[in-house]
């Protein structure tokens, strides 16, 4: 009886997947779907869309299939399935809450940095996303603002009336500023790093034009055509503003079809390191690898075996005559046992400590 | 007023043979001057990326200096999740793209010869990209430009070449890659012994 019911869930499972021709296939479908039913129920079933938002509705489509395919081909590689299994098993650890927000909302690691940098990536950072925030529940009618006779306005999220503020209020001022207020951020930022970018010799040798700078340019497009459409609001009582809104949807989906092939992914791709911090935490508290040589801790045996594993997959096996694997080894022992391997003398069982490796003086 | 910016000429680096770095080891003096100049190189923000060591430190003072050797299959970039690692068209293993690392720390433990640096400051690994803004153009990385006794050696393919000819000494001591390493480099490496019977001119 066991044996037959498990076998009908396989076949069950099988001709789901089978029905797709790939992942790539099921991830969209269900991510279209789950956009379908968000925007239904947010526009009161199709009664309240907004048709001069169309194209971002296309934009966003391309988007999510671009990002399933990279995601989905990067998920592949070994190590890449290692650290997203792990890392969802342990999503619930009690510090995640802390670990994502130093490491994606307040970026602590690029404080250290350097403040410059950090200046600029928080200001893009925090530019774009306050700009989606506002533009996708917008453009999906998941949220929209309607105005009382009483000077009042009605912010309604989801088909809900969320909240009533007055029209003159500040939060009615920073609802509507939103974004020009994101504008002004993204374009300090993009000109911070394109003045660090330019100036900086060093910085400039490493850049690729189209790595690098495009997606500055990108941006800056974006803000600036967005600003442009407030101020033919304001001052030229909307002249020219349909063919500006064009334009600015425009570089809105250029920059979306873009954003999961160049620098920009690791925007979607950066929670990743949420879970290798938790993935290094949880496992180094059960247990550290000891290093084969001089008995020092210095990863966790989960990481050190995953990473022998990986390896593995890759055909590269490291696996030492003296009956360890080099992963097992602490890193100045391996270095040491290199220099062993190279003079015959064996240095990494000298237990001396590494001498001056700073060059400093 | 009119100003013309006059390019440099380029035909003579490019028709110029690539070069690789080679590595004397019976040469070291162990002066770390590839430490400091390391610091020294453009994007390597003061943090040097190679390594020097004693031998048999209780005893003599023979040194080595290691360094990345840029593994034509290298497991640090097979091991990273995040493809942060990349491998240059002249087969440059770089450092961590900044954006792209997630801390993992994997590179660290996968590389054969311990060589990717970590700060857990910044989140982010370091490691040896042989001065790419360098060698991209055929210069040399900054530790082969300042080692004052040819031990880190800028050389092309047929300077390589007429050195091992001339240093046929029969002794295993010729090691471009496996069974002496891990897998095949873009760096050459030779091992003491190599110059037995040779005069040093330092
Ligand atoms: S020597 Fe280590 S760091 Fe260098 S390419 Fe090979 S595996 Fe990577
Ligand atoms: S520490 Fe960074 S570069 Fe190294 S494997 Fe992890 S993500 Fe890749």
């Amino acid at each position: 009886m066991e044996d037959v019911k498990v076998s009908q869930t396989v076949r069950n499972q099988q001709s789901i997947d089978r029905a797709f021709a790939s992942h790539y296939g099921k991830s969209m479908f269900l991510a279209i779907i789950g956009l379908l039913i968000l925007t239904f129920i947010g526009t009161r079933m199709f009664t309240h869309v907004d048709l001069n938002l169309y194209g971002y509705i296309v934009g966003t489509i391309v988007f999510i299939g671009g990002f399933f395919y990279r995601f989905i081909s990067w998920g592949e590689r070994p190590p890449t399935k290692v650290i997203i299994k792990k890392g969802i098993k342990l999503l619930l650890r009690k510090n995640t809450p802390k670990t994502s927000v130093e490491q994606l909302a307040t970026y602590r690691f690029i404080w250290n940095r350097g403040i410059y940098r950090w200046t600029q990536h928080i200001l893009i950072g925090w530019g774009c996303v306050l700009a989606i925030l506002v533009t996708f529940p917008l453009v999906f009618s998941w949220m929209y603002f309607t105005m009382q006779e009483n000077g009042m306005y009605t912010i309604v999220l989801f088909g809900m009336d969320l909240m009533v503020v007055p029209a003159d209020g500040f939060i009615a001022f920073m609802s509507y500023n939103a974004l020009n207020i994101s504008a002004i951020m993204v374009i300090i930022g993009v000109c911070m790093a394109l003045y660090r970018r330019l100036r900086n010799l060093q910085a400039r040798a490493e850049q690729q034009v189209i790595y690098d700078f495009l997606p500055l340019y990108l941006l800056l497009f974006i803000s600036i055509t967005g600003l442009t459409l407030t101020v033919l609001n304001l001052f030229f009582e909307g002249k020219g503003q349909y063919v500006m809104s064009l334009i600015h949807q425009f570089s809105v989906i250029v920059t979306l079809i873009y954003m999961p092939f160049g620098k920009l992914a690791h925007i979607p791709f950066r929670p990743l390191s949420v879970f290798a911090r938790n993935y290094r935490e949880h496992y180094g508290e059960k247990s550290m690898q000891a290093c084969k040589v001089c008995g020092t801790g210095f990863v966790s045996t989960e990481q050190s075996q995953d990473v022998i594993n990986v390896l593995g997959e890759n055909n590269l096996t490291f696996d030492m005559k003296e009956g360890f694997n080099l992963a097992e080894l602490c890193l100045p022992c391996r270095r040491k046992y290199r220099i062993s391997r190279f003079s015959g003398f064996p240095t990494h069982e000298v237990s001396v400590k590494e001498a001056n490796q700073n060059a400093k003086g | 007023m009119t100003f013309t910016i006059r390019e440099p000429k380029q035909t003579e680096t490019e028709t110029e043979e690539r070069r690789r770095l080679y590595m004397e080891l019976e040469n070291c003096i162990g002066c770390r001057s590839c430490l400091a100049a390391c610091t020294q190189c453009g994007g390597h923000e003061q943090k040097n990326r190679n390594y020097v060591y004693d031998v048999n430190p209780l005893v003599n003072r023979e040194t080595m200096p290691l360094m990345c050797l840029h593994c034509v299959d290298p497991a640090c970039a097979r091991s990273c999740p995040a493809q942060a690692i990349q491998i240059h068209e002249t087969g440059a293993v770089l450092s961590a793209l900044v954006e792209k690392c997630i801390g993992c720390q994997n590179c660290t433990i996968a590389c054969p010869y311990g060589i990717p640096k970590f700060d857990e400051e910044e989140n982010l690994m370091y490691k040896c990209d042989l001065c790419i803004d360098r060698t991209k153009d055929n210069i040399p990385p900054m530790c082969a430009s300042v080692c004052p006794t040819n031990t880190l050696q800028w050389l092309t393919e047929s300077e390589i070449e007429v050195k091992q000819s001339k240093n046929d000494v029969g002794n295993d001591k010729w090691v471009t890659s496996m069974p002496y390493l891990e897998g095949e480099t873009n760096v050459t490496v030779n091992l003491p012994g190599i110059l037995q019977g040779t005069v040093k001119l330092f």
